[in-house]
């Protein structure tokens, strides 16, 4: 059912009249006829309108630094926030060393009344220590949690003593959560101490091969990013670190040496990519592996970048094999989803990269968002000079790089770079919102009112977001898929994971559990009869009488 | 033992509990057509909705009033009266829990005041707002949830005439065993309020039209009409007077209270069951016989299998008594037992119970995973029971884990798993014994194996 601005209008009108007109700047129905649609985003949650939204310690703990397997994340804080980031991502990790993954454990300084009062600078020290003398990681991160920049812990004067005497190194992050206006700041806080403080801390100072590559903003969610890999080693790159699924301090410290520094998730990294950039010279391009015909675009874009003949030729032998192994494969699911619609809303990057694969499967996404993202993940970075910085944003320190002066090379020559440019996404992401058909609907930070009030009136085939909505449509009788924790699959990365999902979504649509919902003596009546002319008796027979 | 550094409690690895707030949300979900805000940053709610949602397989409303960096300097009054305006207009709720968080607590919030001038400044003088105040550095979830309860019945109950029914409160059990207790208490005729009561709201059927708020709950007018009540039974033999809302409607209202253990086990079902043909006057209808047989059937036919487990039991400090009791009236003799909860009266409440067994028990409060796995190992433990962090366990020491308790996140079923009254308690022992015979099944080579096998001629 198309949807128009009335209907819109009147989803709002439940709210109180100052909430209406915050939220409808955060609604657009796309039209390719108006040129830059613009959506408000980053801004203040309203409060008690029960979003999905996350905080800035979430963001950094539990997204950016967590996946990382050979340090230990230290939650400085009450108990809560470090038993709720723990392990809650699915972000999987295999370690070169076995002694030396820390991902399975939860580490809180787990702070009482008595630390709120008298402070707990001391409690981490001796924590610290501990877990340096116990665990032996190749690195920590303390991440603060609310109260810590409220009492005034110094958790960086902290981390600075203990790497002097212990010799690893030890970074922290004043994520605390009220940073920002949701996990987002935390991305960037993480971002800068990672930039700041643990690359070009290795003495790598040549490239490994002659294709090395970093994969930023990829968690490796079910495993997602060892597709990728396989796909990618196959082909004859050499990936120096995933940003940060499965990735690792020892081969952090080295992201420098890259040569092409890919992104997959834009909002949760795109600063890091920048300064990248700025430090060593090495450019991002925007990619997307999630989807068959983006996979294929993506590695296609790299072989352009390294524009080597055999690296394209072998890139269009791999593209060819898998795609002779996927395609038979994918034949059945796509008879099944074929004609159905979607929502698609998830965090700050998979609200766009799955439409495509949902396309391929011939499903239409009606609505999409993001719970987090900026105006740039909608409408592309050309919006970024337009942007305002506002009091929110102003909180999260940005940190100014400069190029390094050993390591900072040119990758390619600058007129090639400007050549490239024209024809691949080097440095570059077009947004969510171009790539929209005609009538559907972008929602910034849907909530859980709106998710019930546009399922009424959308009606969709399939709800795909996380496990807090979630509940609302299947109650509602309609098929979910999870997006950030693929409800416990995956990969659907790559070219293996797109049969994996269309395996999953396929069976949403087949099972037969939704047929049972409206129970028989609905469809059939128990009893059967006509009108008759008749006065006040009953002129309904019963059967067979 | 490489874990036991000196100092041991500096550091927190793997917790045994979650924080206060989380366990405050539990109660408001148990009340008819109720919401409730959480007053801080709002990744708490968003965390904790996420953790009840995976447990109960049920949206969670959870609002927040989405302090931030302003609201630390100059005070969250404003975001919470808004966060209130939101929710009543979109939830139209009939009450509003609040609780605080550690941002909240830590900027020196009085939730309780801000409740009252919301109400003054809206013209609002019925409408029941509780605020609860639960920094999350104030306690575990364990004591989150009975504080938000008392503060629940506090706000609430006033003077009623006598009305000759009983108040039920219960601690944070199944949905499936809150069915159970109504059950048993309507065969026997009861006239009850249970408090709260998450049996349909969290565990809501497939029922169309959805509605935001799930139907069922305990009526704001039954909580208002506890004093009236002839007794209060409540399942909380570990519960502090101070977080006590029995107590409270004691001393405030002159309401006998009976305190009984979790009606797991036979002691305890019958203790329950004797209480209310007790105070009704009534028997012991014929079909709750029945099931006390079949139960005493079930435990004579498992006893054997039993009598080798040797258990650790942890998780919130009322279900682990229940489930120590229930064990060790059948021959499973628990050799650890733990709760995160900083409830020190484990080993009080316990210590009589297990007298008998012949062993010696290693009791942990405050406790967190890694002190648990040293102690399972250090005594031998073959069999865990508890909630779903327990994994760990098996992952890493083998010892199979039978899932009990919140949270239960890496199953589903938590919320019908059933282990309350004489059904209950059968259920629930059949689950452990069967842990234990497919654990003995699927080691069974190797035990013998490395027990009896020895190379010729060694």
């Amino acid at each position: 059912m198309a949807i128009n601005e009335k209907m819109i209008e009147e989803i709002l009108n439940k709210y109180p009249a100052k909430v209406k007109r915050n939220r409808k700047k955060h609604i657009v129905i796309r039209d390719s006829a108006q040129e830059n649609q613009e959506i408000e985003a980053n801004t203040r949650t309203i409060p008690g309108v029960v979003t999905n939204r996350g905080c800035a310690f979430a963001g950094c703990k539990g997204v950016v630094l967590g996946p990382l397997k050979d340090m230990v994340h230290i939650v400085h804080g009450p108990v809560g926030c470090g038993y709720y980031s723990w392990l809650t991502r699915r972000n999987k990790a295999r370690a070169e060393d076995p002694e030396k993954n820390f991902l399975a454990y939860c580490v809180s300084t787990d702070m009482q009344e008595s630390d709120i009062v008298f402070g707990g600078e001391k409690k981490l020290t001796r924590m610290i220590d501990e877990v340096v003398e116990i665990l032996k990681p190749n690195a920590i991160t303390i991440s603060a949690t609310c109260p810590v920049g409220l009492i005034g812990d110094d958790i960086q004067a902290v981390a600075r003593a203990a790497r002097a005497k212990h010799g690893v190194n030890i970074t922290a992050y004043s994520c605390e959560g009220y940073k920002g206006v949701s996990q987002s700041a935390g991305h960037h806080i993480a971002n800068n101490g990672l930039m700041e403080k643990i690359i070009g801390e290795g003495d790598l100072e040549e490239p490994p091969s002659k294709y090395t590559i970093n994969i930023l903003g990829e968690y490796n969610i079910g495993g997602d990013s060892w597709e990728v890999e396989r796909v990618l080693n196959d082909i004859g790159y050499e990936v120096q670190v995933v940003m940060t699924g499965n990735g690792s301090y020892e081969k952090l410290k080295n992201a420098h040496v890259a040569q092409l520094n890919l992104v997959q998730c834009h909002r949760s990294i795109n600063y890091i990519a920048d300064m990248l950039e700025t430090k060593y010279g090495t450019p991002w391009l925007k990619v997307n592996f999630i989807g068959i015909r983006a996979t294929i675009e993506s590695l296609r874009n790299m072989a352009l970048y390294f524009g080597d003949e055999a690296l394209i030729k072998r890139t269009e032998e791999v593209i060819e094999r898998e795609l002779a192994e996927i395609e038979p494969q994918l034949e059945p699911y796509k008879k099944i989803c074929s004609g159905k619609t979607a929502f698609c809303f998830v965090g700050g990057s998979r609200g766009h990269h799955y439409q495509g694969l949902y396309e391929e499967l011939g499903i239409t996404t009606v609505l999409a968002g993001y719970e987090f993202a900026h105006r740039d993940d909608y409408e592309g970075r050309d919006v970024l000079p337009n942007l305002k910085t506002d009091a929110d944003s102003k909180n999260i320190p940005d940190l100014h790089v400069t190029p390094d002066e050993g390591r900072y090379r040119l990758k390619i020559p600058v007129e090639r770079m400007e050549e490239l440019k024209k024809i691949i996404p080097l440095n570059d992401y077009k947004g969510m919102i171009n790539e929209m058909v005609d009538g559907s609907i972008v929602v910034d930070d849907l909530n859980h009112y709106e998710t019930d009030e546009f399922i009424k009136v959308l009606k969709p085939d399939l709800f795909s977001s996380g496990i807090k909505d979630k509940y609302i449509p299947q109650k509602m009788g309609v098929p979910t898929k999870q997006l950030h924790n693929y409800d416990y699959s995956g990969p659907y990365a790559g070219f293996r994971g797109a049969i994996n999902f269309a395996r999953d979504v396929a069976m949403g649509f087949s099972t037969p559990t939704w047929n049972f919902i409206v129970p028989p003596w609905k469809h059939n009546p128990l009893l059967e009869g006509s009108i008759e002319q008749c006065s006040d008796d009953t002129c309904v027979k019963e059967v067979g009488a | 033992m490489p874990w036991k550094t000196a100092n041991y409690r500096n550091v927190n690895e793997n917790p045994c509990n979650m924080c206060m707030p989380m366990g405050g949300i539990l109660p408001f979900k148990g009340i008819e057509e109720a919401m409730v805000i959480i007053h801080g940053s709002q990744g708490c709610s968003t965390y904790m909705r996420r953790h009840i949602a995976e447990h109960f397989n049920e949206p969670i409303d959870v609002g927040s009033s989405s302090l931030n960096e302003k609201g630390t300097i100059y005070g969250g009054a404003q975001n919470l009266f808004q966060a209130l305006d939101n929710i009543r207009k979109v939830y139209n709720p009939r009450l509003i829990g609040i609780l605080t968080s550690c941002l909240a607590e830590t900027i020196g919030e009085d939730v309780e005041g801000m409740a009252r001038d919301y109400l003054k400044k809206q013209g609002l003088d019925n409408f029941p707002l509780v605020g609860v105040s639960t920094p999350g550095y104030g306690g575990t979830h364990s004591e989150g949830y009975w504080l938000a309860l008392k503060k629940t019945v506090a706000g609430l109950a006033r003077p009623t005439e006598k009305h000759g029914g009983i108040n039920v409160i219960v601690p944070n059990l199944s949905p499936a065993d809150i069915r159970e207790i109504k059950r048993i208490l309507e065969i026997m005729d009861v006239k009850y309020t249970l408090l709260p009561d998450i049996s349909e709201t969290l565990d809501r059927p497939i029922a169309r039209p959805y509605t935001k708020i799930p139907p069922g709950g305990t009526r704001v007018e039954a909580i208002r009409c506890m004093p009236g009540a002839v007794a209060t039974i409540q399942f909380g033999i570990t519960v502090e007077d101070n977080i006590s809302p029995g107590h409270y409607l004691q001393s405030e209202f002159g309401v006998p209270l009976y305190n009984l253990p979790v009606p797991m086990g036979v002691e305890s079902t019958d203790m329950f069951v004797g209480l209310l043909a007790e105070i009704t006057g009534g028997s012991v209808p014929g079909v709750l016989k029945l099931e006390r047989g079949r139960l005493l059937d079930c435990m004579v036919d498992s006893h054997k299998y039993n009598a080798q487990g040797r258990g650790a039991v942890f998780g919130d400090p009322e279900l682990v008594c229940a489930v120590v009791r229930t064990c060790a009236e059948n021959g499973l003799y628990p050799a650890v037992v733990a709760t995160g909860s900083g409830n020190s009266g484990l080993k009080e409440i316990l210590g009589p119970v297990l007298v008998e067994c012949g062993q010696d028990v290693c009791y942990l409060n405050e406790a967190d995973f890694m002190r648990v796995r040293t102690s399972c190992r250090e005594n031998g433990v073959n069999m865990a029971i508890g909630h779903s962090d327990g994994k760990f366990l098996t992952e890493s020491e083998g010892i199979p884990l039978v899932r009990m308790g919140f949270p239960i996140h890496d199953r589903v079923g938590g919320q019908r798993l059933l282990s309350v009254g004489y059904t209950g308690t059968t259920n629930f022992l059949d689950r452990v014994t069967n842990s234990l015979l497919e654990h003995k099944y699927k080691n069974y080579r190797a035990t013998m194996y490395r027990e009896f096998y020895r190379e010729a001629g060694k």
